[in-house]
């Protein structure tokens, strides 16, 4: 979607009243959510300091408390992926906060990022984007990752048969797997499936219950505010222009649930990533701009269902005409 | 003397499905994540196999060829009222029988163009392709950006294209290994040329060359050669 300086200026004026009072006030937002409406998180990294002061982060610790009792707890020992020789298992390393993990679903990652010659500490929580259209969930092949109405995408852990397609699909390779668990091991866990994926839910029972995910509660510098979708749009948008800042996640990927605001490219951002990139595996996601949805090019190609059929029908009428003109019952040629 | 079993068009639909459908299957498992895992992707010149992005695009314009030559086909069939190759009652008693026969316990029905266990095959593989297409459309559609279907769709159409798979996957293995049967074995080159020979049609489908031959005259002469 193409947004005009003029369209962005209306959206602005109408929705910026809303949008001020739920950012001025800290928890204002829980008082005015209605189920059935799509929320987003602005994730402002001006204001984000990974607790310094702390040993976690308060989003990174609010999340595993939360969380807690609906971690893995694979049975032991856990069987590799037959053929190959190894397994995902991450049960031994629970304490482990600095990426994404089953036991681990936001983390912040302290960055040193060069932009206009000058070095500047940037700290990016990261989890679930949660996609306006999520190649996780759509491209499920057991259909048990869903968005919800609220635009929280949600992963069934009961139904979940591990095969990761999730991650490998994501832009961000955000799902996390553990082996050991869930429905595979009910089937035939040496030759299919690989445990249960995890990640970010948007604490949906939460949001349904009127309340805010407990990463945007617990933080104590406000990074974070969560409220209805179009609202912080708008006000990232407003934000972006005023301060000369960028925005992730508004377009990224076809457009996500969460806005992150900065004062320093995205790009920049990205390559003090991968500059600390160390082990290669998933996990610790880039933050490439602009960068695109899987699904789109499957959507164009899906054009051709409309037009399949009434090719077939049209084609057919031909073969009618010319069977019932007896054209093709003697094929002597052939013979 | 050679009698016209399958004309151009029924060729042509027949391979066109199955290279579809060939296609669509390989593609298909490639959505589960097995490729990679089983070495598939190893194999030279299916590299490609297990990167679901680009599977998942020659499953939907396999998809398009598909939905095409099925709706060619229905039309075809309606259009020209050649309903033989659909069930009828009393095919299961029928296709017991031939099984008898085959093993020398009863005498071989007189047959039409189809045997009955063929028609019964064609319905099962033909019901499986309306649901592979029907739950196909759905998973296609919900997928487009700002379509959000309840959960219990995106669910269930998963788990219906799945087991239909299955069955369709069963019913072309059962229709290849159909051709170990010796007295089938004719109709495989009547696939490529379209034609059987006279004799076979005579101890087979008697039935179907009553008919032929009951038409007018000329028309007779026109299948027969």
């Amino acid at each position: 979607m193409t947004i005009t300086r003029r369209t962005f200026l209306k959206r602005a004026a109408i929705s910026g009243a809303t949008a001020a009072i739920l950012l001025s006030g800290t928890r204002k937002a829980a008082a005015i959510l209605t189920p059935e409406q799509e929320y987003a998180t602005i994730i402002d990294l001006t204001k984000c300091n990974d607790c310094v002061h702390q040993d976690t982060p308060a989003c990174v610790l609010a999340c595993r408390t939360k969380n807690q009792d609906r971690f893995p707890q694979p049975e032991k020992p856990i069987g590799d992926y037959w053929p190959q020789p190894v397994h995902e298992d991450w049960s031994d390393k629970k304490h482990i906060t600095n990426r994404l993990t089953p036991y681990n679903w936001i983390y912040v990652q302290h960055l040193q990022v060069e932009h206009q010659g000058s070095i500047m500490d940037v700290h990016v929580p990261r989890r679930c984007m949660h996609c306006d259209n999520p190649p996780c969930a759509g491209l499920c092949p057991f259909g048990v990752n869903n968005k919800t109405p609220e635009g929280a995408v949600v992963i069934d852990t009961n139904i979940c048969f591990g095969g990761a397609k999730c991650r490998d699909v994501c832009p961000w390779e955000i799902p996390q797997r553990q082996a050991g668990v869930g429905l595979y091991k009910k089937v035939a866990p040496k030759f299919a499936g690989g445990g249960v994926m995890y990640k970010c839910d948007m604490c949906i029972d939460l949001i349904r219950d009127g309340k805010e995910p407990v990463c945007v509660s617990a933080c104590p510098n406000q990074a974070m505010t969560f409220g209805p979708k179009e609202e912080l749009r708008s006000y990232a948008r407003r934000w972006a222009e005023e301060n000369q800042g960028y925005i992730y996640g508004d377009l990224e990927n076809g457009g996500t649930s969460t806005f992150y605001l900065s004062k320093v490219p995205f790009e920049a951002i990205d390559r003090a990533i991968k500059k600390q990139e160390v082990d290669g595996k998933p996990g610790r996601p880039t933050m490439e701009a602009g960068i695109g949805n899987p699904l789109d090019e499957p959507e164009n190609i899906a054009k051709a269902f409309l037009v399949a059929p009434v090719a077939g029908i049209l084609a057919a009428g031909l073969s009618v005409y010319k069977t019932m003109q007896g054209e093709d019952i003697h094929e002597d040629t052939e013979a | 003397m050679k009698i016209l079993r399958h004309n151009r068009i029924i060729r042509f639909v027949h391979w066109i499905t199955a290279l579809s459908i060939f296609v669509l299957i390989f593609t298909g498992i490639g959505q589960m994540p097995v490729y990679r895992r089983y070495n598939v992707d190893q194999i030279p010149g299916l590299g490609w196999s297990s990167d679901f992005l680009v599977t998942v695009n020659i499953h939907y314009i396999a998809a398009a060829v598909l939905i095409f030559i099925s709706l060619y086909y229905l039309t075809y069939l309606i259009g020209t009222h050649r309903f033989d190759i659909l069930p009828r009652s009393g095919d299961i008693r029928e296709s017991v029988q031939i099984f008898a026969s085959m093993a020398g316990l009863a005498e071989e029905p007189e047959n039409d163009k189809y045997l009955a266990e063929q028609r019964l095959a064609f319905a099962i593989t033909a019901v499986s392709v309306i649901m592979l297409i029907i739950t196909g459309l759905i998973k296609v559609y919900k997928n487009l950006p700002g379509i959000e279907a309840p959960a219990s769709i995106v669910f269930w159409s998963a788990q219906i294209h799945n087991l239909f798979t299955a069955i369709l996957l069963l019913s072309v293995i059962v229709h290849l290994l159909a051709f170990l049967i010796k007295d089938n074995r004719p109709l495989v080159p009547s696939m490529f040329t379209g034609y059987v020979e006279r004799a076979y049609a005579e101890r087979r489908h008697k039935l179907w060359l009553q008919k032929l031959e009951g038409k007018t005259e000329s028309a007779a002469e026109k299948n027969i050669i």
